[in-house]
């Protein structure tokens, strides 16, 4: 009847995590991951050939850690297997990207472990070409060992910019500047809270002395406000914190306010569906705390299948005090780089500023559906003004539409992003022709690769 | 038939005015045999089209290649539909709502009519309060069947529905929807049948403005509105790959499914309620509602208002069923 025990889909510290509790359990377990190795946002693997650029040591430890963990059980490994939902039978799909098809696994639980995402806010020129997440380049050089080429300058807000100007730095690309809307050295006292947590110091100190090191201007209280294309390359125009405007011109922009769960159009978590399987979110799908409470959650997920679908006993109470430490190392980081000025309203973007990359949609387009009288529903903002009805399936737009939507309609009930992106599969384009060849339930034949320590 | 052809009536005249100008298009559709009983299913038709006054074509061989280059060799004969209206509905609702300008009480579900004992029915009780009206009119899908007890008239048929990536060449290579030959024999079973059949299958490919294509789709005896499954969209995909094999290269981007409204003899329900002095009924459209709408609302709005509806609806009276009414 079923395939397996469990699913985990998601190969970072979560998911691994959570496999690892499941098999101790002995339950049998598949990891689907869309790429082609374990690893997640965190400890993303290179691909074949390249050298892994240089993580911290604690960072390799508690990655090798959670491999030889995983070893010791025999848990199924199937990369390039991209998670496309669950259907109305309860089933799991994925898209084998290796066989090219769309194959599908019964199970008992479900754990969805898919990480995070970047927040974005939209700005003027912020879907032009050349424009990137912070993260994505990171990506890129977690993979290639190379950095981005020319001059790059990189805006937002949060750690994750310092720590890719660091990589850009060893790398031997430095950064033109680092444009930061808060400023972390504001409040001695938020900072000298950072003592409470070694692990985070740590890993700030080391970018931050490398970013120093440099000459990297690193501009606190500073906004990048837009972005437009000139002769001499992407020109961005800076507000400081005093109100004054200046620009800055690169080749490459690296945006980037934030991390938050990926939870776009999951199945949401159920603990006693009457038919289907256990659905249990962990790791920064869940709640974004981070990588060291990624894998905490995602042994907490681990072990709750564990206490479902067998009787294993096997307390949480530990994990929870640690997520409830990481939960406040978290808070402090955000206050510590809450903006100096608080941000400009989405209503006060220009009406021409793209909101929906994908179909070109603008806020302009969702004025002028916000009528003074009748008021619209999600749904209908999405249907008639083509919002998060792109390939991105509204990741990128979803979340601003409806920040947009409650301003221009106060008084109303909210609206949310997920009225917008509903819980549908396929959770990304997927092949027509891999479709029509759904593989046969087949699994004894299947070739996956169970995890060994050549991983 | 005459209901359509009246339905799309309306929606040339409310292009013409300049209302739908722009969310209304006439293009031909295809329908497509490929099997020896499509074949034979498709004549038939093609005569019963002939015989209402709608203008055909019949292709085969080399000229169904040119007319439609992207169909499989598969095909074996085609009858085009000239003329065929087209509507995506949540543009029609939308733009008819603008212009009436009505505001719409959303996420207000209503529980009952308010009848007095003459039938005169005063209003609507819904969770957030009492609306009280001179008229009521009930167009609320299935949801009219708990309303007036109409359980053993109206059934939910579910529809689930494809929308791919834009692949704007191959788009362009298609002059028209087209649909398998075996949707008639889906759609000629509404009538009567509704508990012999729980699952049928009808394909139709319908390439949009945006240069995606919609395709459908299933007709099931299922209220689950909110589901699709592996086996159905896999089963459409394949039927829509072996008429259309081009878009075995496209991506799915959406799969999503609906609930028609059917009715038991297959004709919708549009009329005054019997025993009520001023409720109205326009339901059971089940797969022809974006078609009917415009023309049955019409219609019912012009009976609510004491005049004579512009178009005959004596076909569609609710009091053909016995014991339709209130449950008060
Ligand atoms: C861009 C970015 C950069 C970050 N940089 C840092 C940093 O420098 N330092 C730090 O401490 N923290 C960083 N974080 C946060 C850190 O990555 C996370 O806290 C941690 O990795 C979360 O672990 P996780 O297992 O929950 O998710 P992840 O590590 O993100 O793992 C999720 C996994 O799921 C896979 N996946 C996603 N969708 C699907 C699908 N549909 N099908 C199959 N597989 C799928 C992904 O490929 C990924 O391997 C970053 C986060 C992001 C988004
Ligand atoms: C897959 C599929 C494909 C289709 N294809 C076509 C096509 O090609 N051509 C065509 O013409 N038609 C097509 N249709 C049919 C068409 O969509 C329907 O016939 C049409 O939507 C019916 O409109 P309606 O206004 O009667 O009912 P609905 O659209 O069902 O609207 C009823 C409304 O009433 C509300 N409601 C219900 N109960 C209550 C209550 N108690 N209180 C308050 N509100 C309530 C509901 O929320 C809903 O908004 C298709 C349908 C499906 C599912």
């Amino acid at each position: 009847m079923f395939d397996r025990d469990v699913i985990v889909v998601g190969g970072g510290p979560a998911g691994i995590a959570a496999a690892i509790e499941a098999a101790r359990a002995g339950l049998s377990v598949d990891i689907l991951e869309q790429r082609p190795s374990l690893g997640g946002a965190i400890y993303r693997q290179p691909i074949e050939g390249v050298a892994p650029i240089r993580q911290s040591r604690a960072a390799l430890n508690r990655y090798a850690e959670l491999m030889s963990a995983l070893t010791a059980f025999v848990v199924g490994l199937r990369h390039m297997s991209v998670f496309l939902g669950m259907d109305g039978d309860g089933l799991v799909l994925f898209e084998d990207r290796g066989a090219g098809t769309v194959k599908s696994l019964r199970a008992r639980a479900v754990v969805i472990a898919v990480g995070a995402v970047e927040t974005v806010h939209p700005r003027p020129g912020w879907q032009l070409p050349g424009v990137s997440t912070a993260g994505g380049l990171q990506v890129m050089m977690k993979e290639t060992g190379r950095p981005p080429q020319r001059r790059v300058l990189l805006a937002g807000s949060g750690p994750l910019l310092v720590a890719v100007a660091a990589q850009m730095i060893r790398l031997g690309n430095p950064p033109v500047a680092i444009v930061e809307a808060g400023d972390p050295f504001g409040s001695i006292r938020d900072g000298l809270g950072l003592l409470r947590f070694p692990g985070l110091l740590a890993d700030a100190l080391s970018y931050l002395l490398t970013v120093v090191a440099s000459r990297t201007p690193w501009q606190r209280g500073t906004t990048l406000m837009s972005i437009e294309r000139t002769r001499s390359g992407l020109e961005a125009t800076l507000k400081d914190r005093n109100g004054t405007m200046r620009t800055m011109t690169a080749d490459r922009i690296g945006l980037h306010d934030g991390i938050r769960a990926n939870d776009f159009g999951l199945h949401p978590a159920a603990i006693d569906m009457p038919c289907g399987p256990i659905v249990i979110h962990a790791g920064d799908c869940r709640e974004a705390l981070g990588a060291v409470a990624a894998a905490a959650d995602g042994a907490r997920a681990g072990r709750q299948v564990a206490r479902l679908l067998t009787a294993a006993s096997s307390s949480t109470d530990e994990i929870e005090r640690q997520l409830v430490r990481e939960r406040k190392a978290q808070a402090l980081l955000a206050q510590l780089f809450s903006p100096v000025n608080p941000p400009a309203p989405l209503s006060s973007l220009p009406r021409d500023t793209i909101l929906c990359r994908c179909e070109g949609r603008t806020a302009g387009d969702l004025h002028s559906l916000i009528g003074p009288s009748d008021v619209l529903s999600g749904r209908e903002v999405k249907h008639n003004g083509r919002f998060a009805m792109g390939a991105c399936q509204g990741r990128f737009c979803a979340t601003h539409v409806a920040a947009l939507m409650n301003e221009l309609r106060p008084g109303h009930p909210p609206v949310h992003a997920k009225d917008l992106i509903g819980q549908r599969w396929p959770l990304r384009p997927t092949s027509i022709a891999g479709l029509t060849h759904v593989a046969s339930d087949d699994i004894e034949n299947d070739q996956f690769r169970k995890v060994d320590a050549n991983l | 038939m005459s209901a359509a052809l009246a339905g799309i009536e309306l929606y040339r005249k409310l292009a013409r005015d300049g209302l739908f100008a722009d969310v209304y298009q006439t293009r031909s559709s295809f329908i497509v045999a490929a099997s020896d009983a499509e074949c034979a299913l498709l004549e038939t038709h093609a005569t019963a089209l002939t015989s209402v006054g709608v203008g055909i074509e019949r292709l085969a061989g080399e000229r169904l290649r040119q007319r439609y280059p992207v169909l499989s060799p598969n095909a074996r004969l085609a009858i085009e539909v000239q003329d065929e209206g087209h509507a995506i509905g949540y543009k029609i609702v939308h733009r008819l709502l603008t212009a009436a300008g009505v505001i719409v009480e959303r996420a207000s579900t209503v529980d009952r009519l308010l009848v007095d004992h003459d039938g005169y029915v005063r209003g609507v009780a819904t969770e957030k309060g009492v609306v009280l009206a001179d008229a009521v009119i009930i167009a609320a899908g299935n949801g009219s069947a708990r309303l007036l007890g109409l359980d053993g008239v109206l059934r939910p048929r579910k529809g689930q529905l494809l929308v791919t990536e834009r692949a704007p060449a191959l788009n362009a290579a298609m002059p028209g929807a087209i649909m398998s030959g075996r949707y008639l024999l889906s759609k000629g079973s509404q009538a009567g049948d509704l508990a012999t059949r729980s699952r049928g299958f009808g394909l139709v490919i319908d390439p949009l403005g945006t240069g995606q294509f919609l395709i459908g789709g299933t007709r099931e005896d299922s209220d689950a509105g909110q589901s699709n499954d592996l086996a159905a969209v896999s089963r459409i995909l394949a039927d829509a790959v072996s008429l259309v094999p081009g878009l075995a290269g496209v991506r799915l981007l959406r799969a999503f499914a609906g609930v028609r409204t059917a009715v038991a003899d297959g004709l919708p329900l549009v009329g005054a309620l019997p025993g009520l002095r001023n409720a109205y009924l326009a339901t059971g459209f089940e797969g022809d509602g974006i078609c009917l709408g415009p023309v049955a609302g019409r219609a019912i709005a012009q009976l609510a208002c004491a005049k004579h509806p512009a178009f005959d609806i004596t076909a569609f009276d609710p009091g053909r069923f016995a014991g339709i009414g209130v449950a008060a």
